[in-house]
């Protein structure tokens, strides 16, 4: 049995909780937040216990999902891998790269295991194209296009609309496709982006411009500005072809009911008809703990997702474009 | 009394367009066809129903009132000097030419000659679009701060890939439409251009049949274009016009060929798009000749086009430099 410790009981956190849950051989044992309240109700949903100390809450798991505000990462993921504790971490890794050193730091030197939750890698859309792409269906990749498009998330004081707290859309969503770009694209050269991130906490938006060492060219378009449903879309032009994706178009099921007024919540969840990308996520996490297998997310990728999106969050700060050389001067 | 339209050229491909709808406008003419291309010239003044003449001195000593110019973009200068020297209004294919002296050079001549001159701008004329401008006027979205626009295509060959002829490839070929609206939608100039360009899709092109542009507006708003080549042969229609407007108060998109049937073929040709949307040339030609018959400024004028051909040059400079241009050039 691998007992599970969540740092962070919100929306995500625990949504990846009941995941874990679902898996067997894992039980969610602790949580805990800096809400007492919300430590209390979730653990009272998960069958876990309330922990006010983190430290007593990592004593005697296995495994620590850290899925608090993004600037307390950092401190949990180092404070579990230093007990020898493997991490599953929420995504951006951390909120500067400094942070993300210290992590991928503690991870390598305790030898733990650690995915952070780059979900698109599941998400059967973006696997396919990948695919696709990789298996030569359009020929060299030139122009590709991507769009995240989200309601401004929380509530009033929340955490993500404090750009210094969050990192605004570009960090703490548009990160997701980051990640998925390095992983179907490869390296990034240079990164140029403009955002609204002096609107926040009203709303944010970002256009960034990202060149890839291999020649491709993209476009990511990210959104808090937006009052309708999540959606999302990709395109890659190719020298062969053309791969479209739109998620408004792909739905195997649409219920209504009628009279209801079901209210959003606080952080829409996307979701997939088929099984959850995030129990497929949590899946392959526990399998890599359990054979000492290579995670299928490593920290060290979403050391360069966090990379990619301070630069495109630097250089809509700056107004500059920002290169990645062959050190890293991207911080 | 009709407006009496003459027509230099159908080298580009839009001028068969201009010519059924000045044929279809009540209170216009088409008196006559000159093109270089003598064959062409002639089918085209068949098709049309108008006097085919054999130099572009002859068309403009002839009876008309005012040319549309559809030549390659590079020979639009010398097409609008002479139309200038006669006398006659100009409409002009975009973009208006190949360098700010040029376009400057038109400018200079319509305004010295008393004709206007007209930047074939379209996209104005979408209903969706005129709707759009409406609502922002009325403060519907609150202030724009954010743009992104997209005028992809299919590589359209030709001498719209001999730069000497073009000015270039994909970039001064599908820049300066949405350019427009994002200058008529939020009545500020572009400040500056930082574009990302190759060529992907086609190896032996000597051109870029890919472009990226993130622009700065100088009211502030923020705004990328992307007007690359980048529908295969085989995509269900040529390619698109869109717009997405990001505002304080509210948020709208402008996808000006929506309206579509589709359309699936027994044949080699299989599926594509059938369109059904507003003929976004019959409110520019009508545009055009209102302007004519009655003296009024154009609606949309040489500087309109100067202007957004400005980015499309910017951005080649800016892929050449590795840097961020600041307009004007």
């Amino acid at each position: 049995m691998l007992s599970i410790a969540l740092v962070g009981a919100g929306t995500m956190g625990r949504m990846h909780a009941g995941n874990f849950n679902q898996i067997d051989g894992c039980r969610v044992t602790k949580v805990h937040d800096a809400l007492e309240q919300a430590a209390r109700t979730a653990a009272a949903d998960l069958g876990a216990e309330a922990v006010s100390d983190p430290e007593s809450a990592l004593a005697d798991v296995d495994i620590v999902i850290v899925a608090c505000p993004t600037p307390a990462h950092a401190d949990y993921c180092c404070m579990a891998a230093q007990a020898g504790k493997h991490v599953f971490c929420e995504k951006p890794l951390a909120r500067t790269l400094e942070q993300g050193e210290r992590i991928v730091k503690a991870v390598d030197e305790a030898g733990v295991s650690m995915v952070v939750g780059h979900v698109l890698r599941f998400f059967p859309e973006y696997a396919a194209a990948t695919a696709e792409i990789q298996s030569g269906a359009i020929g060299k990749a030139g122009m590709v296009r991507t769009s995240r498009i989200n309601t401004l998330p929380g509530g009033p004081g929340s955490w993500f609309r404090d750009y210094e707290l969050s990192g605004g859309v570009t960090l703490d969503m548009v990160i997701h496709d980051f990640d998925w770009l390095l992983w179907t694209f490869g390296k990034a050269t240079t990164v140029y982006s403009r955002s609204l991130h002096r609107h926040m906490p009203d709303l944010d938006y970002s256009l960034t411009s990202v060149r890839f060492a291999e020649g491709a060219i993209a476009h990511v378009e990210g959104s808090w500005a937006d009052v309708g449903a999540f959606r999302t879309s990709f395109e890659i032009a190719g020298s062969n072809g053309l791969i479209e994706h739109n998620s408004t178009e792909n739905a195997t099921l649409v219920v209504q009911r009628r009279g209801s007024q079901d209210g959003l919540a606080a952080t829409q969840v996307p979701s997939s008809p088929s099984k959850s990308p995030y129990l497929l996520e949590a899946e392959a996490f526990i399998e890599a703990v359990t054979n000492s297998t290579e995670p299928p997310v490593t920290v060290r990728d979403a050391f360069a997702a966090l990379e990619l999106a301070l630069a495109a969050c630097r250089s809509a700060e700056t107004g500059e474009i920002v290169r990645f050389g062959g050190d890293a001067d991207a911080g | 009394m009709p407006v009496r339209i003459g027509m230099i050229s159908f080298a580009h491909m839009h001028a068969a367009s201009y010519a059924a709808c000045v044929q279809s406008n009540p209170n216009a003419l088409l008196t006559g066809i000159s093109d270089d291309d003598s064959e062409r010239g002639k089918q085209m003044a068949e098709a049309y129903e108008c006097e085919y003449f054999g130099s572009v001195d002859a068309l403009l000593e002839a009876d008309i009132d005012a040319v549309i110019i559809c030549t390659e973009n590079a020979l639009h200068r010398d097409a609008t000097l002479r139309a200038a020297a006669a006398g006659k209004h100009v409409m002009c294919e975009k973009p208006i030419s190949i360098s700010v002296e040029d376009a400057q050079a038109m400018i200079n001549a319509c305004a010295d000659a008393g004709v206007g001159l007209m930047t074939a701008f379209p996209c104005r004329y979408g209903p969706a679009y005129i709707e759009a401008r409406r609502l922002v006027q009325q403060g519907q979205v609150g202030d724009i701060l954010a743009m992104k626009g997209t005028n992809r295509g299919r590589n359209p060959g030709g001498w719209f890939v001999e730069p000497q002829f073009s000015g270039g490839g994909a970039t001064i070929d599908h820049t300066v439409h949405i350019t427009d609206l994002m200058r008529d939608i939020t009545g500020d100039e572009v400040a500056s251009v930082y574009c990302e360009m190759d060529r992907f899709f086609n190896p032996q092109l000597r051109c870029d049949d890919a472009g990226l542009i993130t622009m700065d507006f100088t009211g502030g708003a923020i705004a990328t274009l992307d007007c690359s080549w980048s529908r295969p042969p085989h995509y269900p229609t040529w390619g698109d016009a869109t717009l997405a407007v990001v505002g304080t108060e509210g948020n709208l998109w402008i996808d000006l060929f929506s309206e579509k049937l589709h359309v699936y073929q027994n044949d080699a040709s299989g599926y594509s798009w059938a369109g059904y949307g507003a003929n976004l040339d019959d409110g520019l030609v009508d545009a055009f000749c209102d302007a004519v018959a009655t003296g009024a400024p154009m609606p949309i004028t040489g500087r309109d086009g100067l202007k957004a051909m400005e980015v499309a040059l910017a951005a080649y400079q800016s892929a050449a430099l590795g840097e961020a241009v600041t307009l004007p050039l």
